[in-house]
């Protein structure tokens, strides 16, 4: 599989509109001021809360994340004189800063709000605590500026194994992962699988919004595995344990017969095991790529079976030559 | 793969776009030839040769195709594929 050359999708930024847009329902988020500057841009996926910078010291300040504004931050700002604030945050409002996101629906001080809303920097409040707006902020933008990319290929959950299937036009992935959804395994994605790295060594599978659980089979046309098998044999995500590459039987090449090397494939810059498995008529890949599934499964578990049959065979001539 | 790379940006210019009857018809004439198909819209690219792939990119009528072929014949297969995209798919055009 050519995994070096895909084209790799990352957003360099989002604007704060689609983080309230998105988080909305989660976190319950209300605009409180600057909605002119709805569209400032976030960078950077992580947040910082700003207590450091509202008390003067700006060296290092992470001015270009979300700045969330918790009970220390608005209780600091409330005890200091009105020519201080006012100093201070002209300080800090002289950075480029995309928004602020107060938690617990607090109230901030009015001189606040009013610099927010002369410099355009929009103020989103939530009346959940600080942790939660930290940590969902955080794992929301984690998520949307995870590299993506789209492969032809097929994807199942297989005994628990996310499987992703890729081989040229014709080689019968569509009709292996029929027969595996036949055997009560799980579609994910066929002919267009979404990869996504998530927390950098993770990459998942997802379904395409546009075509879901459809599939095209040679001779039948369009079926939707959902309506036909049920929504127990599909899921719209499933992170990658291995990939198997169908390819047509060629007499000359050299199949792994052993299993001894396990050969690896980097997909968005993660090792990901890869299996080379020969088609032919009368081959049943189906079956093949579930006993690959389990095999994987053991490994996993410690238990290398033609590690540990080479061994027990080492062993034996060791015995022999004493 | 080995060969050479023929690539063309070409316009959907039929009235319905891109949808399930001209995707068919686009892998028909894409399967034949030897050479790796990828069509690009935006930054979504997928495999000429796969109908839900071209589904994806739901490709109404004006938008704008980036069409790669890389392998021995593809040249022939970019004209091929240029030929039935500016034909409309045999579909009603909009004037």
């Amino acid at each position: 599989m050519d995994t070096q050359n895909l084209p790799v999708n990352r957003k360099q930024s989002i604007p704060v509109a689609r983080l309230l847009d998105r988080m909305s329902e989660e976190l319950e988020f209300e605009v409180i001021g600057g909605y002119q500057g709805i569209g400032r841009p976030v960078l950077i996926s992580d947040v910082n809360r700003p207590g450091l910078a509202l008390s003067g010291y700006l060296d290092y300040f992470a001015n270009d994340r979300v700045q969330i504004l918790g009970n220390t931050e608005i209780h600091y700002m409330e005890q200091l004189s009105s020519a201080l604030i006012q100093r201070r945050l002209e300080n800090m409002f002289s950075f480029e800063i995309p928004a602020f996101v107060l938690s617990r629906d607090l109230r901030p001080r009015a001189i606040f709000l009013d610099m927010c809303n002369r410099m355009g920097i929009p103020v989103l409040r939530s009346r959940r605590s600080t942790d939660e707006v930290i940590s969902r902020i955080i794992v929301f933008l984690a998520e949307e500026f995870s590299p993506e990319t789209i492969v032809h290929g097929t994807a199942l959950d297989c005994y628990g194994v996310g499987c992703l299937i890729v081989g040229a036009p014709g080689v019968g992935k569509s009709e292996t992962a029929l027969e595996l959804v036949e055997r009560g395994h799980r579609l994910v994605a066929d002919d267009v699988v979404t990869l996504r790295r998530r927390r950098e060594d993770n990459i998942y599978a997802e379904t395409s919004p546009v075509i879901e659980h459809h599939m095209e089979i040679r001779g039948i046309g369009i079926i939707d595995v959902k309506s036909v098998y049920g929504v127990g044999r599909v899921r719209n995500s499933k992170r990658i344990g291995m990939v198997i590459e169908l390819e047509e039987w060629n007499a000359t090449a050299a199949y792994d017969r052993t299993g001894l090397i396990d050969e690896y494939v980097t997909v968005l810059g993660v090792k990901i095991p890869i299996l080379l498995i020969p088609v032919r008529p009368g081959r049943n890949i189906a079956i093949i790529v579930e006993v690959a599934a389990l095999n994987y499964r053991l490994k996993e578990l410690g238990v290398h079976p033609a590690q540990q049959l080479n061994q027990r065979l080492m062993n034996l001539m060791s015995d022999e030559d004493a | 793969m080995e060969g050479t790379t023929a690539e063309s940006e070409l316009i959907i210019v039929n009235t319905l776009g891109l949808h399930a009857r001209p995707a068919a018809k686009l892998v028909q004439t894409a399967l034949p030839f030897k050479s790796d198909i990828y069509i690009r819209l935006n930054s979504h690219r997928v495999n000429a040769k796969s109908i839900m792939g071209l589904l994806t990119l739901a490709a109404a009528q004006g938008s704008r195709l980036q069409v790669t072929c890389t392998g021995p014949d593809a040249e022939q297969a970019l004209e091929a594929i240029r030929a039935l995209v500016d034909s409309g798919f045999g579909e009603e055009t909009w004037k």
